[in-house]
């Protein structure tokens, strides 16, 4: 999911066009948030962060009040009534790897470590590298999965 | 005839249980997500852009034979990332044929040719490959120079061994009618059992934004593309599901009909819109909250959405829900070829958006010279 924020775009086209009527659908707004460390002062700027974390295509690093710290990607998130009641769902990147259930209210620092996964990679970006490369005299050109390590 | 008539028997016999029973939310088809690894970087895909320890994790035969149980659908689709780079995957493929599931295993069909010896024939078993269009077209989607004639060397090798091969198209914005329709040719002519086409949907996760088709427009294209068919065109979708695409009905959507499974999890709500996931399959059923979600719901997320996943089974809900919805399911399979003279002039009109190599995106301006005078 995203944000309204992100989705801005697309409701502001829905507020002047019935959806029926649509040629083309207008994307959402991609946020630049990594190496993002958002500020938790307000029980609203925690919701908010752990919305975009839960939306975030690389892994976040949580530091807990005890100290802790768990780094991973966040695949879930509950909403409920207070920061105690909600909460996000991690799968670690290192260690044992099970599902880690964080309580909003127990987050002291959140950081958006990883690197965004779908950063930069569109049809035009394709295109122009594809050109590139023609120029240059290349053959089976293709954007390559990338390499897990 | 686009799928087996036992097929189609285990699927009827299904829907009508769950309607004897009184279900109102039944699912009909388990979208079984073993990994997200792909050995293709498509600008369009939204289910790839992970971090690599999530690409790396698979879920085992075993998670995958549970969820199965668990959702009780007679046909599973198999997608992905790239089933084919599942280490295990002959081993799921068999065993969900062994429960008489009916598979449809999605592939990019790079490496359906190397793999093919791994598995067996079976009228349980389809490969579903991922062909979207005509060579340029599809090289454009994939990202990848060559990857048609890949998936076309794919696909003959499996029909040659006997295996039932199926394919799956889907369209964005920029898609020429007359070009699929020639794709079609080329597909059954390739010898597929049948074919199955749907427009692309706004993935908040896609790495692209900008191409995704409108309902008008989408309606328009699928008008001209389905419209006055050719005889020998089988397709594996509901007749009225693309009555739907055609514009000639609408289908609200049944978000829970396709339900996905995958490493975190069921899917909520659907396929294509991640809003969360639930830990089993009863729990997606009912902590989900359904009126939030379809075009009717307001939500702008859904606003576009005609995909298959979510309205293929309002159609297969629709022609056993009632007598008219039998004696409609009934004519289209039966009447079939769609003929209109309006649809032909659509096709006769449109214009290509771009020419030229990768055609849905024009090249350079001088390059661009140098190909329209080489035309």
């Amino acid at each position: 999911m995203s944000t309204l924020q992100q989705e801005s775009a697309k409701i502001e086209q829905l507020k002047h066009q019935s959806f029926d009527e649509l040629e083309h659908v207008a994307g959402r707004e991609r946020e630049n948030l990594e190496g993002w460390i958002p500020e938790l002062a307000t029980a609203d700027e925690v919701r908010e962060a752990l919305e975009k974390a839960f939306d975030y295509r690389g892994d976040v690093t949580v530091t807990l009040k005890d100290g802790t710290v768990v780094e991973g990607y966040v695949f879930d998130r509950r909403s409920g009534t207070s920061l105690t009641d909600s909460f996000i769902r991690i799968l670690p990147s290192k260690g044992d790897r099970g599902k880690v259930n964080v309580a909003y209210g127990d987050i002291a620092a959140l950081a958006f470590t990883g690197r965004d996964t779908a950063a930069g990679k569109t049809f035009e970006a394709w295109v122009k590298k594809y050109w590139e490369k023609k120029a240059a005299g290349e053959k089976n050109i293709g954007i390559e999965a990338e390499k897990l390590d | 005839m686009a799928v087996p008539i036992s097929q189609m028997f285990t699927v009827a016999s299904y829907v009508l249980k769950q309607k004897i029973k009184g279900r109102k939310r039944y699912p009909l088809v388990l979208m079984l997500e073993p990994l997200f690894r792909c050995n293709l970087a498509c600008a369009g895909c939204g289910k790839i852009q992970y971090p690599a320890h999530i690409l790396k994790t698979d879920l085992t035969p075993e998670q995958c034979f549970a969820a199965v149980e668990e959702c009780g659908t007679p046909m599973v689709s198999i997608p992905g990332g790239e089933p084919l780079l599942h280490p295990q995957m002959p081993e799921i493929v068999a065993g969900l044929v062994a429960r008489k599931k009916y598979v449809y295993m999605c592939t990019n069909a790079l490496l359906l040719k190397e793999k093919l010896h791994l598995f067996t024939p079976s009228k349980y078993l389809s490969f579903s490959v991922h062909v979207d269009g005509q060579k340029e077209h599809h090289d454009f989607s994939v990202c990848r120079e060559g990857g048609h004639d890949q998936a076309m060397e794919g696909v003959r090798e499996a029909v040659k061994r006997g295996f039932r091969v199926t394919t799956n198209t889907t369209l964005f914005d920029g898609a020429d009618p007359n070009s699929v329709r020639a794709h079609f040719d080329e597909l059954m002519a390739a010898g597929v059992e049948s074919m199955m086409v749907s427009p692309g949907y706004t993935y908040d996760k896609a790495p692209d934004q900008n191409h995704f088709l409108g309902k008008a427009k989408s309606r328009r294209l699928f008008r001209a593309i389905l419209s006055n068919r050719k005889k020998n065109w089988q397709f594996n979708t509901h007749p009225l599901f693309a009555e739907f695409l055609m514009g000639k009905r609408n289908f609200e959507c049944t978000p829970w009909g396709m339900p996905t499974y995958n490493i975190f999890g069921w899917q909520k709500p659907c396929y294509l819109l991640q809003d969360g996931y639930a830990d089993t399959f009863q729990e997606l059923m009912e902590a989900t909250e359904w009126a939030n979600y379809g075009a009717k719901s307001g939500n702008p997320r859904c606003a576009n959405c005609m995909v298959h996943s979510g309205h293929e089974a309002s159609a297969v809900d629709y022609g056993f829900g009632s007598l008219k919805g039998f004696i409609d399911t009934a004519k289209a399979f039966l009447s079939g070829s769609y003929q209109d003279a309006g649809a032909q002039k659509i096709l006769n009109e449109w214009q290509p958006e771009h020419r030229g190599q990768l055609v849905q995106i024009a090249a350079p301006a001088a390059q661009q010279t140098e190909l329209v005078s080489g035309d």
